[in-house]
């Protein structure tokens, strides 16, 4: 998954420089990102989804 | 500050961004030492990248609310991700930590910092920036944006390439406990172990029930030691003094011949030798300083006018008594009767084996100048776990499991019972043992602390929710919940 989220990052950043009218669809590669960097790291994490220490 | 300034200063951070934390993992950690993110790791990363992304954004687009906001929200989050995986480590021994470590401190902890000076930075430009700027159109990059570009794309392409030799495609995800880097695909360990079912929780290991006595068995004949012999109680009576809460747990001094009462109110009262009149008493502040926790199920006599109290959560006060305490001194550390002690110390026993579990006793040890706490079991840890305190320094001093002794006759029920089903909730110190009382099966285990193990065992039949235990002469003196008191002859150990 972290590959798929790493070509997103980098279509969204290449349309940046080099076709900056594509400014939503790279804004949308952006977000799409951050959604399913925030579903992997949930995964990665749901045994304890506040820090696991002392409370 | 004008605007090309700002954007300086903005390309100049996202070079930063992509060079160090997000170059130095990929090139440096990963391609030249073989270090390999596992799936908390990728994520904070991850969320680095797309603060840098966003950065990309402004410089290309002007600072528009939806970037500026995303840039604040990966912040936020990005904080997040760095608390919650450091916690798994935070608490470790010195220097110990999971994979490399980067001029002192592990990789996770880095991101704490580099996510709290991108959440600064952000809100510095913001600072920084004129009315109206974020009305303005896209324009071309300067050459000190193109270089930020430029070096965030060769980053992102290289992780790339790491995040397939370490992750995989999809449907693969990071993995918990990743294998070093390689470029040869043999080498390569794709997993789907995190996508396996795992319940959601809160507070994950940490979220362990406080000891009650509801539901416990008092039966001692469903005990874990079977064949026990039983104790009669000699006497049976309530107490005859008004206490502030129920009774929590007992001691007995007896070169003074008085009793010292906790309560599940904080109550801390010193009662004459017949139990039947309050000499002194206070109230403790649990919430001054050191968290007391929700009672006081330890109370031992460390002198004849010096006495230690303990919480559930092994947080203890020591008092001394006064007639010439300092009142106003005494308002933060006692919610009543300020008059009657001097609070000492105030501070939290550590244990290891029982980190996760609770206590609800105290034992004073005069021989070795310590304390004892017997650990309660729980939903997820189940042992009898006995730790003494060195009270030089309040300080773990010993720890361990007692065994049964070979030559005492006593066994266990059958091959799953274990002496973690004993709930020990009063403790004392008398002949060379510590004599622990269980709530659960109504039993007196008597444990030699020098061999470690259970030297004899005896039924109690007839006790209701007992929470403390003295010793008085020959006597076992029993403090119930409800107020009830008993008396047993104290057997030879």
């Amino acid at each position: 998954m972290e590959l798929v989220n790493f070509i997103l990052i980098f279509c969204a950043g290449w349309l940046v420089w080099r076709r900056p009218e594509r400014e939503r669809t790279a804004f949308a590669l952006l977000v799409a990102s951050a959604l399913l960097m925030a579903l992997v790291f949930f995964v990665g994490s749901r045994g304890s989804v506040l820090p696991g220490l002392n409370y | 500050m004008s605007r090309s300034r700002v954007d300086t200063v903005l390309a100049f951070a996202v070079l930063l961004l992509a060079a160090l934390p997000l170059g130095v993992s990929v090139f440096v950690l990963g391609f030249a030492l073989g270090d390999s993110p596992c799936i908390l790791c990728w994520g904070q990363r991850t969320g680095m990248a797309l603060i840098a992304l966003v950065g990309l954004f402004i410089l290309r687009y002007g600072p528009r609310p939806r970037y500026v906001g995303t840039g604040v929200l990966l912040g936020a989050y990005g904080l997040y991700m760095a608390a919650r995986h450091s916690s798994l480590h935070l608490a470790r021994d010195i220097g110990q930590g999971f994979s490399a470590e980067l001029a002192g401190a592990h990789t996770y902890t880095w991101s704490l910092l580099v996510y709290w000076v991108c959440v600064v930075t952000m809100g510095v430009l913001l600072l920084l920036l004129r009315d109206g700027e974020a009305t303005r159109v896209p324009r071309e990059l300067t050459p000190l944006g193109r270089l930020a570009t430029l070096v965030f794309l060769v980053t992102i392409a290289a992780t790339v390439v790491q995040a397939l030799a370490g992750s995989g495609p999809p449907p693969f995800v990071g993995p918990a406990d990743p294998v070093r880097f390689s470029f040869d695909p043999r080498r390569w360990a794709w997993t789907m172990e995190e996508w396996k079912g795992a319940p959601i929780s809160l507070r994950g290991r940490w979220a362990i029930s406080k000891p009650s006595l509801d539901g416990i068995d008092p039966d001692p004949a469903t005990g874990p030691l079977g064949g026990l012999p039983s104790l009669a109680i000699e006497s049976d009576r309530t107490l005859a003094v008004s206490l502030k809460g129920r009774p929590d747990d007992l001691a007995y001094d007896g070169t003074s011949g008085r009793f010292l009462v906790t309560t599940d109110a904080h109550g801390v009262f010193v009662l004459d030798g017949s139990l039947s009149r309050v000499l002194r008493y206070t109230v403790i502040d649990p919430a001054f300083s050191v968290d007391m926790g929700s009672g006081l199920p330890g109370a031992a006599w460390i002198d004849s006018t010096t006495i230690a109290a303990l919480a559930e959560n092994k947080s203890f006060v020591v008092l001394r008594e006064s007639d010439r305490a300092d009142v106003e001194k005494n308002f933060r550390f006692f919610l009543e009767s300020f008059d009657a002690f001097e609070e000492l110390s105030r501070g939290r026993f550590a244990t290891v084996r029982a980190r996760l579990m609770y206590v609800s006793s105290l034992a004073y040890d005069p021989g070795r100048d310590s304390f004892w706490t017997v650990a309660v079991p729980n939903e997820t840890q189940r042992q009898l776990v006995v730790s003494r305190f060195d009270r030089r320094d309040m300080t773990l001093s010993e720890e361990f499991v007692p065994a049964l002794a070979p030559e005492s006759g006593l066994a266990l029920a059958g091959e799953k019972r274990s002496l973690a089903e004993y709930h020990v909730t009063g403790l004392t110190f008398a002949d060379g043992h510590l004599w622990a009382l269980s709530a659960a099966h109504s039993t007196l285990l008597a444990i030699d602390p020098l061999r470690q193990e259970v030297t004899a065992a005896w039924a109690v039949p007839g006790l209701t929710r007992p929470t403390g235990l003295a010793a008085r002469g020959a006597d076992l003196v029993l403090v119930g919940q409800g107020g009830q008191v008993w008396t047993l002859d104290r057997p030879t150990p």
